[in-house]
């Protein structure tokens, strides 16, 4: 268990300080695997380092397992040698002057018999299917290799927590794909909890048990992948993760809690949406749905009542492969629609699109 | 090898984020709480880090803080501490001499006259190595750089034997072959045109190592998009080439003047006999007057000034290559340049590189080699050729003084080296990632241990005479001091080198070792040390080879018991004894030479073995 309140650490800019994060707190459950999302410079890697202990924070505390590492108001600060934490490098940082052996054998160096040690580090390295490596020196391994070795040498001493800093970010799109599966099913099976950095929205979508998305110097929000993507609580969570489309509009009518419909008026049109905060008739707001939940028609269904629909004229046509991204104009405002590829509308025809109201969310403008 | 350009300096004096406690947030129990933290955790990092804040402030502060003590003292035939009025004398007259304007006058000519020689066929051999299709280029680039094996002392004493007007080889072989009458010239070594001549050939190694770096980090796509907008090979050396070059020039121009001012070993030798007396033998004449007592008052009046000049010249260089770093000319793209196609000049361009190797390099080590096999010297002819025997290599070794001189020097050699590589290790590490130890102490460890680069050797030859002459460490007079003297002016080649390198290491390797539980001794030995090794046998082997050969500083501090190679060739040759010198000289070319090719032999096996 990891838990982190009101982490502040500031840096010497060269226009005078950096506030490089602003009271992040969050808690990771015992075998979880949470992710640090968020666009760079937005604190994550700073939080991360803070946890290993290559950063001291100005204030705060963090405990792992209830042990504080970290404290302000003690003055306690556990060096990272002492946190038995292991760490991925974005650069992996494999020593170029050891062996693949020695490299995943130097945590564990000096605490265990030659023999056990031998048995250890064979047994992390056949796990990750390095075991015919095990000689070679670190410039002669491919990306993906050095990042198995780098996996291999902060799994080795069995540490309670593991932190990863962008892991995948140096490797093919290919091979990303498979090790993010192959990371997540190691996590499965060994419930190390594990802190994840990654600026890559998919990556943090398919890999995490919870995510915490990070903006400068601020914990956003924290919730689980589903929750994020699907009812994002914040315009800048909704804004990031996926593609976004926003229009402004103005509260009619508001629900009694949560979880209700309420109206607003938009500028191309009535909507339906979940309710999300308590709005008062006549507040701003911003509508905000999803292109993939528009759909586009050529007839309208008549019996439909009258919101959450309009017509627009087909702008433009990209073809994505799998998708089809369509921009259509209403008035002023364009709007973002995926289609099939195979049913792409044309270019310049008149449209119309509906939204259904269980994916429309308004946010404060 | 010896790798001057200095590349890298301006990141050393980044101010780096350090830890700032913000008041207020934290109150008194918790913040001694906090220090007790800090000091338990870094308690052997910070004892380093203290110790080496020491000996770097002790090395570079003290003796300058001596040398300008003594030159405010009055020194009637007295030693600078047995007087005690403070006074403005020494440099009222200095400055009222009117010797002091032809010395400062023979300075700057002879500053500009080796510069002249030395820059424009270094800049020549960078660019013929760098940028053209010359034949033979790897065999080329090496021999260029052979000259640094023979010590300028021993140079000095060559290009005496081949220029002395009236029976050098040179002058005998010009006035037979050209007819010309008299029995002297037509050259003279014995001017300030031969001290000229003389030390721009060896300026040539460095300079063109410094230079060729700089077009080697020239980023070729710049020339490349030049010829792509349709310009010719001179229209791009001219209008692209050039102007980005210049910062680099310019500074390497401030770089050498700085070492033509520093240099004692050939304006000492052939500036005596010419009367042409230069900053640096000023002062060691001023020490060492044939007539009288030292003068040691005058002696720190002249260093303050060189030390002026020289460090002005110094902060001039630091602004230049600080902002160098603002052309972005370091790719880590192993791109080679466009080779420029000779053509018709193929040939003279050759020509012209082995007949510098063959001035440079393999006359004066020929009529080095030629004198030590003679009994006394005499013109080669097949008659003194019959005369040759190596009676000298045996006979050498009687000399109690060469045998303690060679012991010496092999001592001098290696702790220098290993002192100046340690402290430049610990150094440059606090420089590059000292972030707990603060930005400030970081910029001022960076400073001082850079300082030493702006000393001339003579002028920290004469302020350590200060020093220990009155210091309770007993060293003066031993051996040691002259290696605390090299330690000091090395450190600064040396901690700029290794921290280059560091710079170069990715941090995360050092902070992958500290989450795998090492702390900060273990981490610096198994992970930062192996790491830098590269740059270490660099730095090792050079300081090795500047401390072998070293003679101003030895020659102000050494004793009887302390003799090295470099001074006992000194009082050889000012004893007239010429074939000795030249024994002992090329016992010191072969080693050093031994000593350059071992390290790159090391290099070469450490890079193969990967």
């Amino acid at each position: 268990m990891i838990r982190t309140s009101n982490l502040v650490k500031t840096f010497a800019g060269t226009r005078g300080e950096v506030r490089a994060l602003r009271g992040v707190s969050f808690e990771v459950a015992k075998g979880q695997l949470f992710t640090l999302l968020g666009p760079s410079g937005c604190g994550k890697t700073t939080t991360l380092r803070c946890i290993a202990g290559l950063e001291q924070p100005l204030a705060g505390e963090i405990l792992v397992n209830d042990r504080p590492v970290f404290s302000s108001s003690r003055g306690l600060f556990i060096p990272p040698e002492q946190r038995r934490m292991g760490m991925v490098f974005q650069s992996y940082a494999i020593w170029p002057h050891m062996t693949v052996f020695e490299n995943v054998a130097y945590p564990l160096a000096s605490q265990l018999r030659r023999k056990e040690l031998k048995h250890r580090v064979e047994q992390i390295l056949e796990r990750l299917g390095l075991a015919s490596l095990a000689d070679r020196l670190a410039p002669n391994l491919s990306g993906g290799q050095q990042q198995r070795v780098a996996l291999a040498r902060a799994l080795v001493a069995e540490p309670q927590v593991l932190l990863l800093d962008e892991p995948l970010s140096n490797l093919d799109a290919k091979l990303r794909e498979q090790m993010r599966f192959e990371l997540k099913s190691l996590h499965d099976a060994m419930k190390i909890t594990t802190v994840y950095v990654t600026h890559d929205q998919e990556e943090a979508l398919a890999i995490s048990d919870r995510i915490g998305l990070m903006h400068e110097g601020a914990l956003l929000e924290v919730g689980s992948p589903a929750e994020l993507y699907l009812y994002p609580a914040h315009k800048a969570t909704a804004d990031f993760l996926g593609s976004a489309n926003f229009v402004p509009a103005e509260v009619r009518q508001s629900g009694n809690r949560p979880g209700d419909e309420m109206l607003v008026e938009s500028r191309i049109g009535s909507f339906v949406a979940r309710r999300s905060v308590e709005w008062q008739p006549g507040m701003p707001a911003l509508l905000f749905f999803r292109p993939e939940y528009v759909n586009l028609a050529e007839s309208l269904d008549q019996n439909a009542n009258g919101t959450n629909r309009g017509t627009a004229i087909v702008e433009r046509i990209t073809f994505l492969g799998n998708s089809v991204d369509v921009v259509v104009r209403c008035g002023e405002i364009a709007l973002r629609a995926r289609a099939h590829p195979t049913r792409a509308p044309v270019g310049g025809k008149s449209v119309y699109f509906t939204v259904d109201p269980s994916s429309c969310i308004v946010f404060p403008a | 090898m010896a790798r001057a350009g200095p590349k890298n300096f301006g990141l050393m004096f980044k101010v780096r984020d350090h830890l700032k406690v913000e008041p207020g947030t934290l109150n008194l129990k918790s913040w001694l709480c906090s220090l007790q933290t800090s000091l338990n955790r870094f308690s052997v990092r910070s004892l380093v880090f203290g110790s080496t804040l020491l000996v770097v402030s002790y090395l570079v502060i003290v003796p300058l803080f001596m040398l300008l003590y003594a030159s405010v003292r009055s020194t009637e035939d007295k030693l600078p501490f047995e007087a005690t009025a403070t006074t403005v004398a020494n440099y009222v007259v200095v400055f009222s001499n009117p010797s002091t304007l032809s010395i400062l006058l023979n300075t700057i000519g002879f500053t500009l006259g080796s510069l002249s020689v030395g820059l424009p066929l270094a800049i020549l051999f960078a660019w013929l190595l760098e940028r053209t299709a010359i034949p033979a280029r790897g065999w080329l680039s090496s021999f260029v750089l052979v000259p640094m094996a023979i010590p300028s002392l021993l140079s000095a004493i060559a290009w005496i034997q081949l220029l002395d007007s009236r029976n050098g080889l040179v002058n005998v072989a010009l006035r037979a072959v050209l007819g010309l009458k008299g029995d002297t010239g037509p050259f003279d070594v014995y001017s300030l045109f031969g001290m000229c001549f003389v030390q721009g050939l060896r300026l040539v190694p460095s300079a063109y190592l410094m230079i060729a770096a700089s077009f080697r980090a020239m980023d070729p796509s710049l020339e490349e998009q030049s010829a792509m907008a349709g310009r010719g090979v001179a229209q791009t050396t001219l209008r692209v080439t050039l102007p980005i070059m210049r910062p680099a020039l310019l500074a390497a121009l401030i770089y050498f003047i700085i070492v033509v001012i520093e240099s004692f070993d050939i304006p000492g030798l052939l500036g005596f006999t010419a009367r042409v007396r230069v900053l640096s033998t000023a002062i060691y004449w001023a020490t060492h007057s044939e007539v009288g007592l030292p003068d040691y008052g005058l002696a720190s009046a002249l260093g303050v000034i060189v030390l002026a000049v020289a460090l002005i010249l110094m902060w001039i260089y630091h602004r230049l290559t600080a902002h160098q770093e603002r052309f972005a000319t370091i790719t880590g793209k192993g791109y080679r340049p466009r080779q420029i196609h000779l053509r018709g000049w193929r040939i003279p361009a050759v020509v012209l590189c082995a007949l510098y190797v063959f001035i440079a390099v393999i006359l004066p080590f020929l009529m080095l080699l030629w004198t030590s096999v003679q009994p006394f010297y005499s013109v080669p002819s097949m008659e003194s050729l019959g005369r040759a025997s190596f009676d000298g290599y045996r006979n050498i070794w009687h000399d109690g003084s060469v045998v303690r001189a060679l012991w010496n020097t092999t001592l001098l050699g290696s702790v220098t080296a290993v002192a100046t590589l340690v402290l430049a290790i610990l150094v440059s590490w606090f420089v590059v990632r000292g972030r707990r130890e603060g930005g400030a102490l970081a910029s001022y460890l960076a400073t001082v241990s850079f300082l030493p680069q702006g000393i001339p050797s003579i002028v920290i030859g004469l302020a350590l005479i200060f020093v220990y002459i009155r210091f309770p460490i007993p060293i003066y007079g031993t051996l040691w001091i002259i290696a605390l003297a090299m330690t000091t002016r090395y450190l600064a080649f040396s901690s700029r080198a290794t921290t280059s390198a560091l710079i170069q290491i990715h941090g995360e390797l050092e902070e992958a070792s500290q989450m795998a539980g090492a702390p900060w001794l273990r981490t610096l030995r198994r992970i930062t040390v192996p790491l830098l090794a590269p740059a270490m046998i660099n730095v090792f082997f050079w300081v090795a080879v500047h401390a072998i050969q070293e003679l101003s500083m030895a020659l102000m501090l050494y004793s009887p018991d302390s003799v090295v190679v470099s001074t006992v060739i000194w009082s050889m040759w000012q004893n007239g004894k010429t074939a000795d010198a030249a024994v002992l000289g090329v016992l010191l070319s072969v080693l050093s030479a031994l000593l350059l090719v071992a390290g790159q032999a090391i290099a070469y096996f450490r890079r193969s073995s990967y």
